[in-house]
């Protein structure tokens, strides 16, 4: 009798598909994983990526000319029409973010699995998965996991990371939780990182506040009450969309400034920030005291970071965002005081609505509920990833598949 | 076909070479204005029941069978009993209804479409409008009346949904069968 199982290192090769929309967010989610499954088990990633430009700014070393490339220990192709590279069918197959897989692709996978079906090939058509975007809406429970049935017999399963047990968790890197312990209880990393990025004149006691978000005048509001502050502020903003909002304190066009400039307004100091890869960022958000930052990717950097931040979530239609920032807020502030709690969701939802007045007051408020903040920023990612991260669910459920 | 999106209960879809009878959709907004569609499923054929997922614009197969005009008459429990102009009855599972049970009510006028698999009644599609009473739901809150406000009620057959904060007990209101949302007072 022929085996049915395939004889190789079982689910060793991995594909990863992301097409890039918003610069950094899926192509820095889709980065980290691949990078996590080459580094902590005997997987073989192979990422392509539609836009090889956007991912060489999280990736310097990156080459946006070379159609292949490994670095890290991952292949990265570029994914163009039709695919520049031969793609040869792994074992599993992961659609990031709903994006389309190429239509060759899909074919080779059907044509295995019909193989297989006649007896001709020992070898299963690929777990097929669909990796979703991060949401902590309940809903999520019931569709995570299950199949989703195509109608040339091939299986695709949904795949939803979250931040509940009956979800398929959240990308953490082993180990990242205690880089960040160690780096935080050694203040001169946080002074080592900053004269590394070109930023002057910060001084240990300052408030350093690190800005990542999308255009919105709650940011100019925050910008304006940080001028009149008590003591120095320190706003870290990279070239992007968080200045297109603050064009009243600049002192010329956003293509003009340069990494390193700074911008003095009373006790503010805007600093420009410089692109930096994924473990910079990290090492940002760690040393900052507030953190403020969007999309995916950096909003799940900042839980770890173990420190206060502003999620400024991605905007869909009919504001529906709204409804995925409050099912956040209301798992993240589960633990904190009444008080506290509602300050700080306000801060959140009036910053994502624009609403300069409630953004100012809010801030206001919190400013005396900062130790508590403190206090649940710590605490959250242990409760939260409790030992049991995206990939290695992600490797179980391939297993079980 | 039809995109997932579009897929109401009552439908009935090919995958993999089997008819498989709508019971219930669930529509959720995933990220970047991306939907998901849960569906639950019954194998025409092999009485079996799953659940499935869909990105809202993945094109299924929803075939064409054999369909009659017709009215709900009574229930026999398991059974729904529709009949036709010429009072032909026909028997469908209450299984089969899915979500649309929720919408069955004595005496209701409404045309539905029953559909048949190999002679076999299968499945019935309401309208995508019906008109239902409201038999309760709470005095309006006022005072809080920034925004869509809305608020739960029940319907005659004892479902519940959101509907507008200014509706009664009593009134009469339309619902998309679709969604199972509130549309509005009549």
């Amino acid at each position: 009798m022929t085996s049915r199982v395939k004889t190789a290192m079982p689910l060793a090769n991995w594909d990863i598909f992301c097409a890039v929309v918003d610069n950094y967010g899926d192509i820095g989610v889709t980065w980290r994983l691949a990078k996590q499954l080459t580094n902590e088990y005997p997987i073989s990633v192979t990422l392509w990526v539609d836009d090889l430009t956007s991912f060489s700014h999280i990736l310097p070393s990156l080459d946006p000319e070379l159609t292949s490339q490994v670095h890290y220990g991952v292949k990265i192709n570029l994914w163009s029409h039709p695919l520049p590279v031969s793609f040869n069918c792994p074992d599993v197959i992961i659609e990031a973010f709903a994006c389309n897989l190429p239509d060759d692709v899909v074919q080779i996978m059907y044509d295995q699995h019909q193989a297989f079906k006649k007896n001709l090939s020992n070898i299963k058509a690929p777990v097929w998965l669909n990796l979703e975007y991060l949401s902590a809406e309940s809903w999520v429970e019931g569709c995570h996991g299950l199949p989703s049935m195509q109608n040339n017999g091939l299986k695709k399963h949904f795949y939803f990371p979250g931040f509940t047990e009956k979800t398929g968790g959240l990308i953490c890197e082993k180990g990242t939780l205690d880089r960040r312990k160690v780096w935080q209880s050694h203040l001169h990393y946080r002074m080592q990182l900053f004269d590394k990025l070109g930023l002057k004149d910060i001084a240990s006691s300052d408030t350093v506040i690190s800005v990542f978000s999308y255009e919105t005048p709650a940011l100019l509001a925050l910008c304006n009450l940080w001028i009149q502050s008590k003591k120095p502020i320190h706003a870290l903003i990279p070239k992007g969309r968080s200045l297109n909002c603050l064009q009243p304190l600049l002192p010329c066009s956003i293509e003009e400034l340069k990494p390193g400039q700074q911008i003095k307004h009373g006790e503010l100091t805007l600093h420009i920030l410089p692109m930096t890869d994924q473990q910079g960022f990290d090492e940002l958000l760690w040393s900052c005291d507030f953190n403020i930052v969007r999309g995916e990717d950096s909003f799940l950097r900042a839980q770890w970071a173990a420190k206060p931040f502003i999620w400024h979530i991605y905007p869909q239609e009919d504001d529906y965002h709204l409804i995925k920032l409050d099912a956040f807020l209301n798992l993240y502030c589960s633990d904190l005081s009444e008080n506290t709690a509602h300050f700080y969701q306000k801060l959140n939802i009036s910053f994502n609505t624009g609403n300069q007045e409630d953004t100012h007051k809010a801030w206001e408020s919190l400013t005396c509920n900062m130790p508590e903040l403190n206090k649940n920023a710590k605490q959250w990612p242990i409760n939260t990833l409790n030992d049991t991260d995206l990939a290695s669910r992600l490797v179980q459920f391939v297993k079980n598949s | 076909m039809k995109t997932a999106h579009e897929v109401r209960p009552g439908n009935v879809i090919m995958l993999d070479g089997n008819p498989w009878v709508v019971l219930k959709t669930e529509t959720s907004r995933s990220g970047r204005n991306a939907a998901v569609v849960k569906l639950k499923l019954k194998n025409v054929l092999l009485d079996s029941t799953t659940e499935t997922s869909f990105k809202g614009e993945d094109k299924l197969d929803v075939i064409v069978l054999d369909r009659l005009d017709c009215t709900y008459s009574y229930f026999a429990d398991p059974m729904y009993v529709f009949m036709d102009e010429e009072f032909n009855q026909y028997d469908v599972e209450a299984e089969n209804l899915g979500d649309a049970a929720a919408y069955i009510t004595d005496g209701m006028e409404d045309v539905c479409q029953v559909t048949f698999y190999e002679e076999k009644a299968i499945s019935v599609e309401l309208p995508i409008i019906v008109t239902r009473e409201v038999t309760y739901t709470e005095p309006s809150a006022r005072g809080d009346t920034s925004g869509k406000v809305m608020k739960p009620a029940t319907i005659a057959g004892g479902s519940t949904l959101s509907v507008a904060d200014f509706v009664k007990t009593g009134d009469m209101i339309e619902i998309d069968t679709r969604t199972n949302e509130f549309k509005k007072r009549v």
